[in-house]
């Protein structure tokens, strides 16, 4: 290789290795563990106080809402088992019985979630299909 | 009219499937008669696909519900202008309009080269077609437009208010263009490869198509963001949601391929480098649309998990499959002719450029696969969420944002150290006394934004050095006045020009993104009629609501708040919450937002009863440059595409002698 190659490679390198380096922190400093309710159930032990994220369906009748519209409780199902969330914050739009949501924050002591995310799954273009797909099944 | 629309997709898959074959043989046997009769094919198939639309069209016109489709996504009460939009705003329907545009750019491009590209035009329009056979067979086999509903209902189920929004009549279609319209530079690219013509003649051709599609690709992310910050209300634009991100995968590396052909142009280099990354482009929209449509990445857009999603995952292997093997078996054509000169030069800061571009979207690529990826190896589902690319692509991005600074200062094969003095040293030290003096205001705790700042007004300003040194060069030469010699001066280099502009639009973007994402103030709060809410130097009372009825099946409660600022009235805001009492619809809420270029006040209607009200409020600086900067970028795409006489003669003379002497290398 020439010199001027050299110098090629090495510039190239450190941004590549600069790329890699700040993915790897990112993901060890950020990463959250993402369960569905069972597996966050069966793991709450070893969890506490740690980040996680879930998925669910908002269990029908369970919605206990705040009269200012910025708490409720809830509780998720994976069809399987339960898990009751507490959550403060603005409630989407979206946000009612039977709807598929994902909730972010640290479980308790008494193993429940409290959350300082809800997303509702978003106005979704394509939600007839799904309807239809979840139907069938 | 649903059979007719039916039928003509029927007949569109038998031709695209005629014309991938009659090209081959056609080109195979240098038969003229049988390559008209496929141009001819062509154009036919675009006219079954118009027709197919119009027909769709005229069912959501006339509330034709014994479709389903139609029925979906419209009802009685809805406006003519979402009716048309809700063309799009399924599954079917997108697959319909990505079709129409796409064997309109087939047609186009075949009218384009009738008299040119003669060899390379069968193995384009083959791979467009298979590209477009592919989703004519979604249509007709998977997911069909025209699909009966099992009984007519009298009304449909109308169109979720949340995508009755200016922006969503907008956003898809400019994002399809994007989309589809780097299918053409695909298709050129493969061309190039299947023939072995490999000079930069495929990359001439399709530089418009490139610019074009690169700026459709970005507007149609822009529009979405702007959705998202009008529409959902949580007083962002962009949430690195799996979906976000596989619109804005392509487009960093559709970027990095817009840089990176002006080196092969210009020096004959990185032929490999450039066809790895239009290949990459494209297969990153083919991606994006797997992701969005298998839900096999968790994401709010929950697009539904349907089996069409698989359908685009083999077609992406055969993709990655067809155009891998084919630059192995031309590595040997595609060697370089040049190396680089110097380590500082303008062709090593655009290798740089392409590292920086290409790294943000592989962060991005990994950071949406994560979930996958660790439950692959490790058993756990664990995933990243916006933390993870604020903190890996913000430095990314950064950088790049200075090297589009220093680029343009550094001239090209190598720069002296008297040249980079001279053009580095008013910029680089205004920026840096700026900077110093906007630290105390705005860096505290907040380096990254600052740095964006201090990094921006060093970009503007070489920017600006850049146009007054040629402003000035050209009056000194013509003796035009300098106001003369600004226009011509970027009349005459449409390119350089228009790229400096469109680097203007994203100063100002990245200007708007650090100042509404890092300097956000938020308060929330419940207050009965006549109190107040205050944030920062505004204060806000509560006057009460009212209650509209825009149409039967709406009712909208509208809060009044006067708006004080420093004690003085500037605004009535009026946020408010829409029902659609007797629907399935859920309520959506209205924001209103006052924007001015310092910031946007941000209000939302949380919830409300007959004696109070809560409100959040939030305080966006500077977010309405971003948009700003998206018309910006707009404006310089247009001066880049706008059509240029000298350059055409330019290419016209640099080809025909070419032609005459084939093995000269023409110097550039």
């Amino acid at each position: 290789m020439t010199k001027k190659q050299v110098k090629f490679t090495t510039g190239s390198l450190i941004i590549v290795a600069t790329v890699f380096y700040l993915i790897y922190t990112g993901v060890s400093q950020t990463s959250v563990y993402f369960f569905t309710v069972s597996e966050l159930i069966n793991k709450k032990d070893t969890i506490y106080d740690e980040g996680v994220r879930v998925n669910g369906t908002v269990v029908p009748g369970s919605i206990d809402q705040d009269k200012s519209n910025l708490k409720v409780n809830f509780e998720i199902t994976d069809s399987k088992k339960n898990l009751l969330v507490h959550y403060e914050g603005i409630i989407p739009d979206m946000f009612k019985e039977n709807i598929d949501v994902v909730v972010e924050g640290t479980v308790d002591q008494k193993g429940n979630l409290n959350a300082n995310t809800l997303l509702t799954a978003c106005p979704s273009k394509y939600e007839a299909e799904k309807k239809e797909l979840t139907n069938k099944i | 009219m649903t059979t007719i629309g039916h039928f003509s997709l029927l007949i569109a898959f038998a031709l695209s499937l005629y014309i991938i074959i009659a090209y081959w043989v056609a080109a195979k046997s240098e038969n003229e008669y049988l390559k008209a009769s496929c141009e001819n094919s062509v154009y036919a198939l675009t006219g079954l696909i118009v027709l197919s639309s119009a027909a769709l069209f005229y069912a959501f016109v006339n509330h034709d519900f014994s479709i389903a489709y139609v029925a979906h996504y419209s009802n009685r009460d809805l406006s003519l202008f979402y009716t048309i939009s809700a063309f799009w705003a399924g599954q079917k329907g997108s697959l319909l309009l990505w079709s129409l545009v796409l064997s309109f750019f087939s047609s186009i491009v075949s009218i384009q080269n009738r008299h040119k590209n003669r060899e390379l035009i069968p193995y384009v329009m083959i791979v467009l077609h298979v590209i477009l056979a592919f989703f004519i067979f979604l249509m007709n086999f998977s997911t069909n437009p025209f699909e009966k509903s099992f009984e007519t209902p009298q009304d449909g189920s109308g169109l979720n208010p949340m995508l009755q929004n200016p922006a969503m009549m907008f956003h898809p279609p400019t994002l399809y263009l994007g989309y589809v319209g780097f299918s053409v530079p695909f298709a050129f690219a493969m061309a190039a490869l299947i023939t072995g013509k490999l000079s930069d003649v495929w990359i001439r051709t399709t530089r418009k198509w490139t610019i074009l599609s690169w700026f459709f690709l970005g507007m149609g992310n822009l529009l979405g963001a702007q959705w998202a910050y009008v529409e959902l209300g949580w007083g962002g634009y962009w949430a690195w949601d799996p979906v976000e991100n596989a619109s804005f995968m392509p487009w960093l590396v559709g970027t990095a391929y817009l840089h990176s052909v002006m080196i092969q142009e210009k020096k004959d280099m990185l032929k490999v480098w450039n066809m790895a990354l239009i290949l990459l482009t494209f297969t990153l929209t083919i991606f994006g649309t797997f992701i969005t449509r298998s839900g096999l990445i968790q994401s709010v857009h929950a697009f539904g998990e349907t089996t069409l999603g698989y359908y685009f995952l083999y077609f992406l292997f055969v993709t990655i499959a067809f155009s891998t093997y084919y630059v192995i078996k031309r590595l040997p054509l595609l060697r370089s002719n040049n190396e680089l000169d110097s380590f500082v030069s303008r062709e090593s800061s655009f290798l740089f450029n392409n590292l920086l571009l290409v790294g943000i979207a592989f962060a991005t690529f990994w950071g949406t696969l994560f979930p996958l990826i660790s439950e692959a190896v490790k058993g756990v589902k664990i995933t990243v969420g916006p933390p993870f690319y604020n903190q890996v692509n913000v430095p990314i991005g950064l950088a790049l944002l200075f090297l589009m600074g220093l680029c343009p200062l550094i001239s090209w094969r190598k720069a002296t150290l008297a040249n980079l003095k001279k053009n580095f040293l008013l910029p680089f030290s205004t920026a840096a006394i700026a900077g110093a003096a906007l630290y105390p205001s705005v860096g505290e705790g907040h380096f990254m934004a600052w740095l964006t700042f201090t990094f921006s007004i060093f970009v503007l300003l070489t920017i600006v050095v850049e146009f007054y040194r040629g402003t000035r060069a050209r009056s000194q030469t013509t003796g035009e006045t300098p106001f003369t010699s600004f226009f011509t001066l970027i009349a005459k280099n449409k390119r350089r020009y228009g790229g400096h502009i469109i680097h203007i639009g994203v100063v100002l973007m990245f200007i708007g993104i650090a100042g509404s994402s890092s300097y956000v103030t938020e308060v929330q709060q419940t207050v009965k009629k006549g109190e107040s809410i205050s944030i920062k130097n505004y204060k806000l009372t509560y006057q009460g609501l009212n209650e509209a009825r825009p149409n039967p099946s709406q009712i909208s409660v509208i809060a009044n708040l006067n708006v004080e600022k420093n004690g003085k009235l500037v605004w009535e805001a009026h946020p408010q919450r829409d029902f659609y009492p007797g629907t399935r619809q859920q309520p959506s809420s209205e924001v209103d937002i006052r924007s001015t270029l310092k910031e946007d006040l941000y209000v939302i209607l949380a919830a409300h009863d007959d004696n109070a009200a809560t409100f959040k409020i939030l305080i966006n600086p500077l977010a309405k440059w971003l948009w700003i900067g998206g018309v910006i970028l707009g404006f310089g795409t247009l001066i880049c595409m706008w059509p240029d006489m000298r350059e055409k003669q330019r290419m016209m003379a640099k080809y025909s002698t070419e032609k005459t002497s084939k093995k000269q290398e023409v110097p550039v």
